[in-house]
Formats: C-alpha cells, structure tokens, sequence
C-alpha cells in the first residue's frame, strides 16, 4: 500500500463518518482509527497500525478461535440493576439449566429505578450456568449466564 | 447523619469526596464506567458498581444507570461532584423522587440559575449590578444590532442555557455581529439543547472575580472570600488564587454581602459560587452563579480553613452551619495549579496515554489534590485534568515561591502535561506583579511565540 492508498482511505472514513477502517490486501493488514469521540476534549489524531501477516497464521488463528468460540459463551449484564429469573416472584422462570434459547428471546429480568427491564439473549445455545441468584444486584459487563453456542 | 453516600463521578473530585466521607465515618460508593475499573476512586471507595461503557452518556451521564446502582447498595444521599450531573436539575429531582438526597442545592436553585437570562434578573432584584444586556433573548439581526447599539460595542453572544465557557462569541461591530448571530444560536443549540441566545457588553481586560458562599437549610447564609480566576485559556481556568492581589477588604466585604443578598433571595441551599467582572476602574458586574462545588475549592478551603465537602454533607444531612461570617478569616494566601494532560506547546494538544513516570511533589504548604498513579492510564473518553496542586503561604509572594518549587518537583512521562506552561507563567513579571486580565494567557503566548520566531 502507498501514500496515496492511505489518503483515500482516509477519505473513504471522513465521507462516510467511520471510526475506524480495517483493510487486509496482499498478506499486509492496514487499520485505521481515529481516536477520541466524546464531547469531552479529546479529538486525536488518526492512528495507524500496521501489520504484516502470513496467510498461514490468519488460517490457523481463525481454526482456533472457531473451537474455542464452540465451548462456552457469557452472557453479559447491559445494565446495572436487580436480577430476576421470571417475570413476577409466583410466575415460572424464563430460562433453566439445560433448556436451549433462540436469539431474541426472552432470559431474564433487569430492573432498573422500578422499571422491569426484559433481557434477550442475542445467540441461539444452551444455558450451562446460571451465575447470579434470583434478586441479587448486578453490574453493567457482570457475567448472569453461562451458554454454550449451537 | 448517612450512612452510605454514592459519588456519582470520578478522578480526583470523586476521591475528595471519599476522603470527606471517609473521615466522616460514612461508607462511600464509587460508580464506574468500564474504563475506568482500575481508577483510584474505585480502588478507595467502600464499595464499586459498573455503570456502563466508556462514553460518559453511557456512564457518568446515565440517570437510570446511577440510580439503579444507588437503589441496588442502598445509599441515602448522592454526592454529583463538578460537571457531568452536578447542575442537572432534572437528576437532583429524581434523586428526590427517590428518596435519595441529592448533596448540593435545590432543583429549583439549579434551573433558576442554569438559566442565565433568568438568573440576571433575579440578580438585579437582590441589588447586583450586571453586566449591561439584552433583557430579552435576541431573535434576529436586527434586534441584535439595535441591542449592540445600545449597550455599546465590543458585545458577546452568550447562550441562555449555556455556561462553563461554551458557546460565546465576541463580536467588535455589526458586520461581525450578523455574521455570529446563526453560529451563535447553533452552538448553543448543540452544546446546550436551546439555540436562545442574549447579548453582554463585552468588557475589555476584566478580571474574573468569585465569591464562595456556603448556606444550610435553617437560612443561615455565609461567603468565603473570593477566587481569583482570572489566568484562563479558551474561557477554561488555568490557575485559581485567594486572596485577589486587586481586592481589598471593603470590596472582599461588598462583594461577599451581595452575593449572600443573592443567594438569600433565591432561597439557595449548599455550597454555591457567584462569579463577577471587575473591570480596570473596580467597577464589578455579576456574570453568572454556579450551583455546584467547584474544581478550585481547595484555594478557598486553605485560605479560611473551612472543609467544604464536609459542609456541604453536613448541610444536606439538615445540619446547621457552626461558623459565623465573622468567625470566617482569610489566612495568607493560596495558589492552585490545574496540571491537565496536554501538550502546551503543541497548542495545548490532548496527551493521553499510560503514566510510567511518576513523582509527586510534597513538603510544607503543598496539598495535591489527585487520582494519578503510577502505571495509570489517562483515557481519551474524559477530561484532561490530572491533578491540582494548591499551595499555601503567609502572602501572595510565598505561596508562588511555594508552588514553584513544587511543580519543579512534580515529574509526569512519558505523557505531556502543562506543568512547563505553569511554570513559565509563575516567573511573568506581569503575573507576579498581580496585573493581569482574562487575555493574559493569550498575551502571554503570544509574545512567546514572537521570542521563537
């Protein structure tokens, strides 16, 4: 890649408003981002990364992550509230151990300055654990299930 | 008195408050974006809770993400800091609506003074001479021009919902007024929500003078002296100092009766800042009131030896202040540095980064207000403030001496920071004599850059 290909990648994230810019062409990854979004006082510079990568090791890396992607996946808390398995305390719970979930349904409850806020599962697998009680309090990024991808 | 207080920011404010409640005997609650999981207020405080991701609307910003954490550890009372929801006066409702008490003023406090057009009048009422303006928000061209007119140029553009330094365009006549006018009201409208905007005679070389002033919920108010904030770039405080070399004891007791007059006309609860104007004739001019605690409360807080988070805890548990105005004594005087991570002579460019180096400076006079350490990352998603760094002497000239030692202390790398600008500025003859303006900075630059060429 040369100065003039970086340029007009450049342009290609300035006129289409993209943070960041990833192109992989004859073993040579180019990525560019641009750095500090906020409304606060950061407006960086663009910074650019460069990598040279044999194909061999693409091909071998993606194999990998694929099998290790296979076992287990964590589901993530998107909000800082109270857990709740079922809907209401005399209704069955949403989900067990063992039962397989579709992506958009429904695992459990977040409730949020009494808002009940349903929580949908966004990949389709088999719940393995379930790590946090009924009515226990959980962060924003905290681990509530455990699922292994089908 | 609480038991359990959530702090509802981060850096080095979030640790000041901490450190109030933790002498306080009041268990603290820190909440964090998850960038900031490694933050030293996380670290001290009693108990943590994840709010969201990095960007402040996600986090810092979020009103249901920070009441949901408050409601989830069972606090009493919120503590909003400076900036992010500390003059929100819709979270200082819902705060209320919730039970929680919200550490700081009234909602009703914060909206009437959150708008500035609103707050001029009510000013004026309690006997504040303001800045001369428009009465109304201007519409168009041509009610600008005639108000210019008026008042006489040079004018600013101000936004009506505006503050903190945003948004302002000084214009020198009336090609250059209609030309501002649209920008004006679109930044405002972006910054603020509102595009309303008014227009301010523009007084050339003012000094920005503030007048700290603490009142509880039994009516008893009192003022701290004054700041003088007058080293600022970009309308953004660079070095804050108390006393003011340009005021004296019967202005300090002018200023001080008038801006309690203020607060006591608008029933104003907690700690509180009325800023003025002081042009080149000690003609001052109120400009606007802040409802929240500020960055440079320690100045105040060295000069009159009053705790200030702790009063205004104190105030918002429905305690009674226990000082006198005439028990409050300005002793010697103090100097603050806002060490910011930015590169000043790259003008001033943004320097995140990890913090390899560290040395903090120390000794006698020195109080470093700060949430850096070594190893610490400085992310883009925040402010650039690192630390403050307040000293305290007998008189003006000491507690400069004072603070130039410690910033030759104070070592930060590889990151950049402003401590070389600093330390420039604290050797100006014009600094040092204490004859300054609000352009001093820009000056200062100037003739800097004039040496290199």
């Amino acid at each position: 890649m040369n100065l003039k290909e970086i340029r007009e990648m450049i342009n290609l994230m300035n006129e289409n408003s993209l943070v960041e810019l990833e192109i992989e062409k004859d073993g040579m990854r180019i990525r560019l981002k641009k750095t500090g979004q906020g409304t606060e006082t950061f407006n960086g510079p663009v910074v650019i990364e460069r990598e040279k990568i044999p194909q061999q090791t693409i091909q071998e890396s993606k194999e990998f992550s694929d099998r290790a992607q296979a076992k287990t996946v964590e589901i993530k808390a998107p909000m800082v509230g109270t857990f709740y398995r079922a809907p209401s305390p005399e209704a069955p719970p949403y989900v067990e151990v063992g039962q397989i979930i579709e992506t958009g349904q429904v695992i459990c409850i977040i409730e949020a300055m009494k808002l009940m806020n349903e929580i949908k599962s966004e990949i389709k697998g088999k719940i393995l654990e379930i790590l946090v009680d009924n009515a226990e309090p959980v962060e924003f990024g905290q681990s509530i299930f455990l699922v292994e991808p089908l | 008195m609480f038991s359990k207080i959530l702090i509802a920011n981060r850096g080095e404010i979030a640790l000041r408050v901490m450190r109030a409640c933790r002498e306080m005997g009041i268990r603290s609650v820190a909440v964090y974006s998850q960038v900031d999981r490694d933050s030293l207020h996380v670290r001290f405080a009693d108990e943590a809770i994840c709010i969201g991701a990095a960007p402040s609307s996600n986090s810092y910003l979020n009103i249901p993400a920070i009441i949901s954490a408050a409601e989830i550890t069972d606090v009493e009372a919120i503590h909003p800091g400076y900036g992010f929801l500390a003059e929100n006066s819709h979270f200082a409702e819902i705060c209320e609506s919730c039970n929680i008490t919200f550490i700081g003023p009234t909602p009703e406090n914060i909206k009437l003074m959150g708008d500035k057009m609103a707050a001029r009048t009510v000013m004026q009422k309690a006997g504040l001479p303001i800045v001369p303006g428009s009465t109304a928000i201007i519409k168009n061209k041509e009610e600008a021009i005639k108000t210019a007119r008026k008042i006489g140029y040079p004018v600013i553009i101000k936004a009506a919902a505006g503050g903190g330094g945003k948004g302002m365009r000084i214009c020198h006549n009336d090609i250059r007024l209609a030309a501002s006018l649209k920008t004006a009201q679109a930044e405002a409208e972006a910054n603020f929500g509102n595009p309303n905007v008014y227009i301010e005679k523009y007084l050339e070389k003012p000094r920005h003078i503030e007048i700290q002033i603490l009142a509880d919920k039994h009516g008893h108010t009192v003022y701290l002296g004054e700041r003088d904030c007058t080293i600022q770039r970009r309308h953004q405080k660079l070095l804050e100092e108390s006393p003011s070399p340009a005021i004296d004891n019967k202005l300090r007791r002018r200023l001080g009766e008038l801006a309690v007059r203020g607060a006591k006309l608008v029933n104003y609860i907690s700690a509180g800042t009325i800023e003025f104007l002081l042009d080149r004739h000690n003609n001052f001019y109120f400009m606007e009131m802040n409802t929240r605690i500020q960055v440079e409360h320690p100045v105040t807080e060295l000069v009159t030896g009053i705790d200030l988070i702790k009063a205004q805890i104190l105030v918002a548990a429905n305690k009674k202040l226990d000082f006198q105005q005439d028990n409050i004594q300005i002793k010697g005087s103090a100097v603050e540095c806002r060490i910011n991570a930015e590169d000043f002579e790259n003008n001033f460019m943004p320097s995140p980064g990890k913090i390899e180096t560290l040395i903090m400076p120390g000794g006698p006079g020195v109080r470093l207000d700060t949430h850096i350490y070594p190893g610490y990352e400085v992310s883009p998603y925040y402010d650039s403030l690192l630390a403050k760094v307040i000293t305290h002497g007998r008189n003006r000239q000491e507690a400069i001496r004072i603070m130039q030692r410690a910033l030759s202390e104070f070592h930060i790398a590889p990151i950049k920071t402003t401590v070389p600008f600093h330390l420039r500025l604290l050797e100006n003859p014009l600094f040092l004599k204490g004859d300054i303006s609000t352009h001093f900075v820009q000056e200062m630059l100037k003739e800097e850059q004039k040496g290199e060429e």
